[in-house]
C-alpha cells in the first residue's frame, strides 16, 4: 500500500496549492539560469556574431566594448597594408537613447560600417536586406519594434529600415541599429546649427586674439574649426594560414594600437563588464536555489509533523521503518518533482514576454532540478529524523 | 470463568515485571514486580486510578517502553529476559499482537476498509487478499457499509469498530486496548465491550484492557486492580459465553 499516494489523493487540494507556491519560486529560479545565460550570451552576442579575427583598438584601452576607444578614421587603412591582413575596416559603435518611429524613446546601440565590403555588418538579416547604399538606410533589430520599409527621422535625416535582424544586441541587452559608417559618424556627431555657430564664433575670435586679421581667420577657419571624424575600432579579417598572435604583435610595434583576438575580447567582456554582474546574477541563483530547498524542507517537515500521532500508530503497530521514510520521502519526491515541472511550465509561459534575453540550456535545467531534487531528499531528512525518533507511544492516550 | 479459558496454555505470561524511570535519586518505580498470565480467549481488566501504572504494565508487555526487570512470555515466545532476548519487538507486534486505542488512532487519510488492510499490507499480504481479508472483519464487526469513508465521516462508535477490525486484522493471539471506551458513551461503549467479549469468545484472542471505566468490569473475566505501581487484588468473574 502506497501510503505517501493515499495521504496526496486524500489531501489533493492541499497539495496542488503546495506544488503551485512552490512551482512559482522554482520557476524564478528557472527564470534566473536563463537571465544569468542571456546576460552573457547578450555580452558576447556583438563580439561573436561580427565575423572578424581582429579587434584593433586605441592604444592603452580595453575597447570598444568596455572601454571607450578613438582611432582616426584613416587607421583602417595603415592595418590593412599589414603582412597576414586580407581585410580591415573601420567600425563606429555608440549607444543612443532616441524615440524611433513612433514609439516612446528608447536605448539602442548603433553599429556604423563600411557598407560595401567592410566587416562589422549584420551577419544574417531575418527580413529585408543589408545596408546597400552610403547613405539612409537602416538595418534595425525586430526589438525595436519598427517594421520593414518604415522611415524613421534621426538626427536629422530620415532613414528607410531596409532590413531587420533577430536577437542582435548589445552587451546590455539593447537592440542593435545598423547604420553606414559615415551615417553613424553623422549621428554620433551631429550639432545643432547654433552649436555650430557659436563653435564657430569662438574659434573666429581665438584666431583674432592670436594675431590673424578677420579675413585670415575666415580663411583659416575650415581648417581648424571641426575635428576630423574619427572611428572605435578596426575590424581585421586573416589572411588564410596568417599567423594572427604575429600580425596582432606587428601592429602592436608598429602601429601603436592594442589588439585583440575575438577570442580576447570576449575574455574582456566577460571578466570586465559582464564580471560583477554574473556574479550578483550568480549568487541570487544559489540563493534561490537554497531558499526553495529549504522551502520544500519545511513543507515536507510540516507535513509530517501533520501526520505524526499517524507515524506513532503505525510504529505502535509494528510498520517497519522503511515504511515511514517512503511516506516522507515519496512526498518530498513527489513535491519536488511535481513543483520542477509547474516551473518548467510557467518558464514557458513567462519567456516569450521577458524583456530581457533568456537563454536555457538543457543541461544547466537537468542539473538545477538534480540539485532541487537530492538537496530536497537530504532537506527531508529532518523530517525522516523526527519521525523515526517519534516514541510508538505518542499514539497512546488523549 | 469460561472453562475453556483455564485450561489451555497461557497465551501471556508476565513475571516480576517492574518499570523504574530515572536514575539514583530521581527514580521512580511506577511499576513494582509484577505477575500474571492471561489464557487464550479470555478477557482481561487492568482497573486502577490515573498513575497506578496499568499503562505501565500495558507498554511493558507490548515492549513499547521495555521493563526494567522481568520476564514477558507470549504466545510461548520469550520476548524479554530482563533485557531483550533478539527478537524483532516491532515484527513481533505487526504480527502477533492487535492494538485498540482510545481515541481510535485510524490513519486519517486511509479509508475504513485500508485502514485495516494496511495491517496485512504490512504483513505482506497481497492487496486483493488484503482487501478480501479486511472486508471481512469490516461484515464481521457490522461496519463493512462504511468501507469506502474516512475516519472523519465516521462515527465515534463506527471508528472504533473499524479500529477493532484492524486490531483483528493479523488475527493475534492478544490484543492490547488502551482504555477503548473511553472516547464513548454509556450506551456505545457497551457495545464495543460485547464487541471485544464476542471476539475473546469466537476469536480464542486474550484481550488485555486498560480502563478506569468501573461501569464495566462485570463483562471481564478477569480484572486486576492496580494502585501505586502495584497489582494489589484480581478478581475472576464467570461471564457468559
Amino acid at each position: 500500500m502506497d501510503l505517501a499516494v493515499k495521504d496526496i489523493r486524500r489531501h489533493v487540494g492541499k497539495f496542488v496549492a503546495t506544488i503551485a507556491g512552490v512551482s512559482m519560486l522554482l520557476a524564478i529560479v528557472l527564470v534566473m539560469n536563463g537571465i544569468y545565460r542571456g546576460n552573457i550570451a547578450d555580452g558576447v552576442w556583438l563580439i561573436e556574431n561580427t565575423g572578424t579575427d581582429l579587434w584593433i583598438v586605441e592604444r592603452g584601452r580595453g575597447g570598444p566594448f568596455n572601454e571607450s576607444s578613438r582611432l582616426p578614421a584613416s587607421a583602417w587603412q595603415s592595418v590593412a597594408a599589414t603582412p597576414g591582413v586580407a581585410r580591415a575596416s573601420p567600425l563606429v559603435l555608440y549607444t543612443a537613447q532616441r524615440a524611433l518611429g513612433q514609439g516612446a524613446e528608447q536605448q539602442f546601440t548603433v553599429v556604423g560600417y563600411d557598407v560595401f565590403g567592410g566587416l562589422g555588418g549584420p551577419g544574417r538579416v531575418a527580413q529585408g536586406r543589408s545596408l546597400r547604399a552610403a547613405h539612409y538606410e537602416m538595418v534595425a533589430d525586430r526589438k525595436l519594434g519598427l517594421s520593414l520599409g518604415e522611415r524613421v527621422a534621426l538626427s536629422g535625416h530620415t532613414y528607410t529600415v531596409v532590413g531587420m535582424t533577430a536577437g542582435a544586441v548589445d552587451a546590455s541587452g539593447n537592440p542593435i541599429v545598423y547604420l553606414s559608417l559615415p551615417d553613424a559618424q553623422s549621428v554620433q556627431f551631429e550639432q545643432d546649427n547654433r552649436a555650430i555657430m557659436a563653435a564657430r564664433a569662438a574659434t573666429l575670435q581665438r584666431l583674432e586674439a592670436a594675431g590673424y586679421g578677420v579675413e585670415q581667420a575666415q580663411r583659416l577657419l575650415p581648417l581648424v574649426g571641426s575635428s576630423p571624424p574619427q572611428v572605435n575600432a578596426v575590424l581585421v579579417r586573416l589572411q588564410p594560414g596568417a599567423d594572427g598572435k604575429a600580425v596582432a604583435q606587428h601592429i602592436r610595434d608598429w602601429l601603436h594600437f592594442n589588439v585583440y583576438t575575438t577570442a580576447e575580447e570576449r575574455t574582456l567582456m566577460l571578466e570586465g563588464r559582464l564580471k560583477r554582474i554574473s556574479g550578483v546574477l550568480g549568487l541570487f541563483r544559489t540563493l534561490l536555489v537554497v531558499v526553495a530547498i529549504v522551502i520544500i524542507a519545511l513543507i515536507v517537515y510540516v507535513l509530517t509533523i501533520e501526520k505524526i500521532k499517524s507515524i506513532a500508530t503505525l510504529k505502535l503497530i509494528g510498520a517497519p521503518n522503511h515504511v515511514i521514510v517512503r511516506l516522507i520521502m515519496e512526498q518530498s519526491m513527489a513535491l519536488t518533482l511535481a513543483s520542477f515541472v509547474g516551473a518548467w511550465l510557467l518558464r514557458e509561459l513567462i519567456a516569450p514576454g521577458f524583456p530581457r534575453t533568456l537563454v536555457f540550456a538543457a543541461n544547466e535545467t537537468a542539473v538545477t532540478f538534480g540539485v532541487m531534487l537530492v538537496g530536497g531528499v537530504l532537506a527531508s531528512g529532518m523530517a525522516v529524523w523526527h519521525a523515526l525518533r517519534t516514541p510508538p507511544q505518542l499514539a497512546l492516550g488523549g | 470463568m469460561d472453562s475453556a479459558v483455564v485450561n489451555e496454555a497461557p497465551v501471556l505470561e508476565v513475571q516480576d515485571v517492574s518499570q523504574t524511570f530515572g536514575h539514583g535519586e530521581l527514580a521512580v518505580q511506577a511499576l513494582k514486580p509484577t505477575s500474571l498470565s492471561v489464557a487464550p480467549g479470555e478477557l482481561v481488566a487492568l482497573l486502577g486510578p490515573s498513575g497506578s501504572g496499568k499503562s505501565t504494565l500495558l507498554l511493558a508487555i507490548s515492549l513499547i517502553q521495555p521493563p526494567t526487570t522481568g520476564r514477558i512470555r507470549i504466545g510461548g515466545q520469550l520476548l524479554y529476559d530482563g533485557g531483550p532476548t533478539g527478537i524483532d519487538v516491532r515484527a513481533f507486534r505487526r504480527q502477533r499482537i492487535g492494538f485498540i486505542f482510545q481515541q481510535h488512532n485510524l490513519i486519517p487519510f486511509l479509508t475504513a476498509l485500508e485502514n485495516v488492510a494496511l495491517i496485512l499490507d504490512l504483513n505482506g499480504v497481497p492487496g486483493r487478499e488484503a482487501n478480501r481479508r479486511a472486508m471481512a472483519l469490516l461484515d464481521y464487526l457490522e461496519i463493512a457499509h462504511r468501507a469506502k469513508s474516512l475516519p472523519a465521516q465516521l462515527s465515534g462508535g463506527e471508528q472504533q469498530r473499524v479500529a477493532i477490525a484492524r486490531a483483528l486484522a493479523n488475527q493475534p493471539p492478544l490484543i492490547l486496548a488502551d482504555e477503548p471506551t473511553a472516547a464513548l458513551d454509556t450506551e456505545r461503549g457497551a457495545k464495543v465491550m460485547a464487541l471485544l467479549r464476542k471476539i475473546a469468545r469466537e476469536r480464542r484472542s486474550a484481550v488485555i484492557t486498560v480502563t478506569h471505566d468501573h461501569r464495566m468490569i462485570e463483562g471481564f473475566d478477569t480484572v486486576h486492580h492496580l494502585e501505586d505501581g502495584r497489582l494489589v487484588e484480581t478478581q475472576r468473574h464467570v461471564v457468559p459465553a
